[in-house]
């Protein structure tokens, strides 16, 4: 079975002759049909950069990207022409992702008018419909960014993405700059569109996060892939001794002392 | 809007001062047009004996050739307003413009070339390059537009430059790309707004500053000259007088403050506001 | 820990001045208690006043248009709430210490983190620059940092996130104060040193006997680590327990927080929430302002004030009328 989005050998390395800095050091991802996958790391390991290539933002200093086979660079672009609308992404800041002076409404309005060719009112309607299952009334998607709550932010983010009808939604730390009970509306919503048949990918530092969500998933430090496999396997049985040192500093497996 | 509702906006920090600001400045911009259109008399007619003290028949008095000061000073409005607003409103186009293709050029020749030139032309004080260019263009209010035109755009161009940068990195601009919005609209519809958003917040602070430019320049003979009815040559002009006859002097300066300090009101409440939030 | 009571927190409001005639409530029913060496959990969502109420507690409200319109902060006696700037400068910093929130504050960015130690030393008359600067190898020490001597001569932008805030918890005990307020000293730091911090403040709470209040969103990691835990809803404190009796807590907001941690979750399963949003500043409800999210809720839920602590024992004080029932369903956690 083709893998739907496969990354190999890539490398990603920042800066110039001076100072080099490698983000990302040759490693290989893949996303199977159906499959949700989790990469998961702590600041500064790469996951977010590697991400970013994945979706197609960040060109890889070496290595291949290739969605159902298909590299997904054509000369300077990336996801050329139809292709683009498979792959879509959710950004970890609420604050940066929507644009501040564009109503929640608008900005869904704006991506299905591009990828459902509809205009005008069909397209607000399908967006009011797509924020409304995101929980986003519709008092609340005729606002403005700066009046909304980053949970609800990241939920029209997420609303944005899924109007292109894409395969694979790549979710770079979307719980992290939000409430906990936000998170879980978010995460309870991510489940329902895996359901539905969506793939994620899910990059986080929150291994409880990634406990949930994914049946896969990779361990990041350092630019280097640590560890992967199965998720009940590695949390239940981490070989490598750096999967062991995350997993033992979730809260709840503190020693209590008193 | 109902009353009640109107106090609780007042009520807010910065608006009172943002109403009052705004009341003065479209006060004087009304007596700047319907006075001229409605008054009997014009700003160049000898209306009577030179030098006469305001009453009732000359409400700002008459200057040293017999000329209504009152009629003179509001006929000026819309050359100093008028032309400061398009020494603002130019430079503001250019300089955005400018600014937003350098902030997301890729070309690094190109900004860097054009950088220095920008930078090269905000190290003059604005007041001592207009002045200087004058000396070619020669006097005349058209060419302190001109001179504007061609000067003062750097200034906004730098700051549009800096913000299309930063905005060109957030991530609603990375999305736009994923989403696969072609980039002439990503930049139409998303960088320019957020980019112009700042320029024009400078602009009205820069439309102050060239309200008095252009009337400094006039005092000093190097914009609009005698006869002209113009604030800042009439004040040039009646400054012989000050001592007998100060009226001369002291209405055309009036209103120069007038329209100077509304907008400041103006620029500090959308301060106050920003301040608050 | 001993039974000594350092804070005696009673029914206090926080209020911000909005403009010149309107006031906004944001906190309008605290109780807290914390006893001498105590490690006390502050838990809310954001909105839920949780950070006004700390700085309550510094005297900076202040700074942000914000004071204390009713109720009292006692510390060690002293009301805070009617504190003077005299009364603040013997107690800032010196009785009670304060570490920001991670990703906003931190060292000063011009100083040496030296210099920024000895900034907070000068606040003790007894020590002069020899000795201030033996304290500040001391207290990097104090806080697990290695090879002091080069951290001292560094800036702050050559620190780490988990190092800088080591360095703001040794500002903070610099001056051996009774009482740590740490506001979220953990959001945006990686889960291998937030489980170091942790540590680290349990390790200072047990060596010098200091209060901590920890305000922070995520119940496991307060629940892991704190004594007793104190929630807060839409301005309130609504509950007050032990840790360790986290699953016999007597009120829906709390029992709602725990039930719906993602640990408990199976993957991709049922994944509980709390329905809703808590209501937003300047709109709270008559009555409980859990109501409108609440399993157990019932008409007298819907009328009156915000419902004040009930005593359930020495260390558990609850806000829900319908307390008694909720032990009745305990079966079906």
């Amino acid at each position: 079975m083709t893998p739907r989005l496969e990354g190999k050998n890539i490398s990603v390395t920042f800066g110039d002759i001076f100072r080099k800095v490698e983000a990302v050091k040759n490693v290989d991802v893949s996303l199977e049909p159906g499959q949700t996958i989790g990469i998961v790391g702590e600041s500064g390991s790469g996951k977010s950069t590697l991400a970013r290539v994945l979706a197609g933002i960040q060109v890889p200093t070496s290595g291949q990207v290739t969605y159902e086979g298909a590299n997904i660079w054509q000369g300077k672009t990336s996801y050329p022409g139809q292709m683009r609308r498979k792959v879509q992404m959710v950004f970890q800041d609420p604050y940066g992702s929507l644009n501040p002076r564009m109503r929640a409404v608008h900005a869904v309005a704006e991506a299905v008018t591009f990828h459902q060719k509809v205009v005008g009112n069909d397209a607000k309607k399908i967006a009011f419909d797509l924020l409304d299952r995101m929980g986003i009334t519709q008092k609340d998607a005729l606002k403005l960014p700066r009046a909304l709550s980053g949970g609800q932010r990241q939920r029209v983010s997420v609303a944005r993405a899924l109007s292109a009808n894409p395969e694979v939604l790549i979710a770079d730390e979307p719980t992290s700059a939000i409430d906990q009970s936000a998170q879980s509306q978010l995460l309870s919503l991510f489940s329902e569109l895996i359901a539905d048949g969506l793939s994620i990918i899910l990059v986080s530092h929150d291994l409880g996060v990634i406990r949930y969500l994914t049946d896969r998933v990779y361990v990041m430090e350092s630019g280097n892939f640590v560890e992967a496999g199965d998720t009940a396997q590695i949390f239940s049985n981490p070989q490598m001794e750096y999967t062991q040192k995350l997993i033992s500093s979730i809260p709840g497996h503190i020693t209590k002392s008193r | 809007m109902s009353i009640k509702k109107f106090r609780r906006w007042m009520d807010e920090p910065g608006n009172s001062v943002i109403f009052t600001g705004s009341t003065m400045f479209i006060l004087i911009v009304l007596a700047g047009i319907f006075i001229p259109f409605f008054y009997r008399f014009g700003p160049y007619d000898f209306v009577g004996d030179p030098l006469q003290s305001p009453s009732l028949e000359f409400l700002f008095g008459t200057d040293q050739l017999g000329r209504d000061v009152f009629s003179r000073t509001f006929h000026a409005v819309y050359l100093d307003l008028g032309v400061a607003f398009l020494g603002v409103a130019i430079p503001f186009a250019i300089g955005t413009v400018i600014g937003i293709i350098l902030g997301i050029s890729k070309n690094k020749r190109l900004v860097a070339l054009i950088s220095s030139i920008i930078d090269g032309i905000n190290a003059f004080p604005l007041l001592i390059l207009a002045a200087a260019l004058i000396a070619f263009l020669g006097p005349g209010l058209g060419s302190v537009i001109i001179i504007l035109s061609l000067t003062n755009w750097a200034r906004y161009a730098r700051i549009a430059r800096t913000r299309a940068v930063v905005v060109s990195q957030q991530n609603y601009i990375e999305a736009a790309y994923t989403l696969g919005y072609p980039k002439r609209r990503i930049i139409r519809k998303h960088i320019a707004p957020n980019v112009s958003s700042e320029t024009i917040a400078y602009a009205l602070s820069d439309f102050i500053l060239v309200i008095l430019l252009v009337a400094g320049l006039s005092f000093l003979g190097l914009a609009a000259t005698p006869p002209t009815a113009e604030w800042g040559a009439m004040i040039s002009e009646g400054r012989a007088y000050i001592q007998g006859s100060p009226w001369v002097t002291l209405f055309p300066g009036a209103a120069l403050c007038w329209a100077a300090i509304s907008l400041a009101f103006i620029v500090e409440g959308l301060n106050r506001r920003e301040g608050k939030i | 820990m001993t039974n000594e009571l350092l804070v005696d927190i009673d029914s206090v409001q926080v209020s911000v001045k909005l403009s010149r005639t309107r006031r906004l409530q944001i906190v309008d029913y605290a109780s807290m208690q914390i006893r001498r060496g105590e490690m006390m959990g502050l838990i809310g969502e954001s909105g839920s006043g949780k950070t006004m109420l700390c700085r309550g507690f510094i005297g900076t409200l202040e700074r942000r248009d914000a004071y204390i319109s009713g109720g009292k902060i006692l510390f060690d006696g002293i009301d805070l709430a009617k504190a003077k700037s005299e009364t603040w400068r013997a107690i800032r910093g010196k009785r009670i210490g304060y570490v920001p929130q991670s990703a906003l504050a931190g060292p000063n960015p011009v100083l040496t983190i030296e210099a920024q130690l000895l900034e907070t030393l000068k606040n003790d008359p007894k020590l002069d620059r020899q000795a201030a600067r033996k304290r500040a190898m001391e207290l990097l020490d104090i806080v697990q940092i290695r090879r002091p001597d080069i951290v001292m001569k560094q800036y702050p932008n050559q620190l780490s996130g988990g190092m800088k805030q080591r360095v703001m918890i040794a500002c903070a005990i610099a001056l051996q104060p009774e009482l740590i307020v740490a506001d979220e000293p953990t959001t945006g730091l990686d889960v291998t040193v937030q489980a170091e911090i942790m540590k680290l403040l349990k390790d200072i709470r047990s060596e010098f006997n200091t209060s901590i209040v920890l305000v922070s969103h995520d119940l496991p990691l307060i629940n892991d680590v704190c004594d007793r835990i104190t929630v807060m809803h839409a301005g309130a404190t609504i509950e007050t327990l032990p840790s360790s009796e986290i699953e016999n807590s007597k009120h829906p907001y709390t029992i709602a927080l725990y039930k719906s941690r993602i640990d408990l979750a199976p993957p991709r399963g049922e994944l509980i929430t709390i329905k809703g949003q808590p209501p937003a500043v300047g709109g709270w409800q008559e009555g409980c302002r859990f109501n409108q999210r609440c399993d157990f809720v019932t008409d007298a839920c819907l009328v009156g004030p915000h419902p004040k602590y009930i005593q359930l024992s020495q260390d558990h004080q609850t806000a829900c009328i319908n307390h008694a029932s909720i032990s009745d369903k305990v079966g079906s956690r």
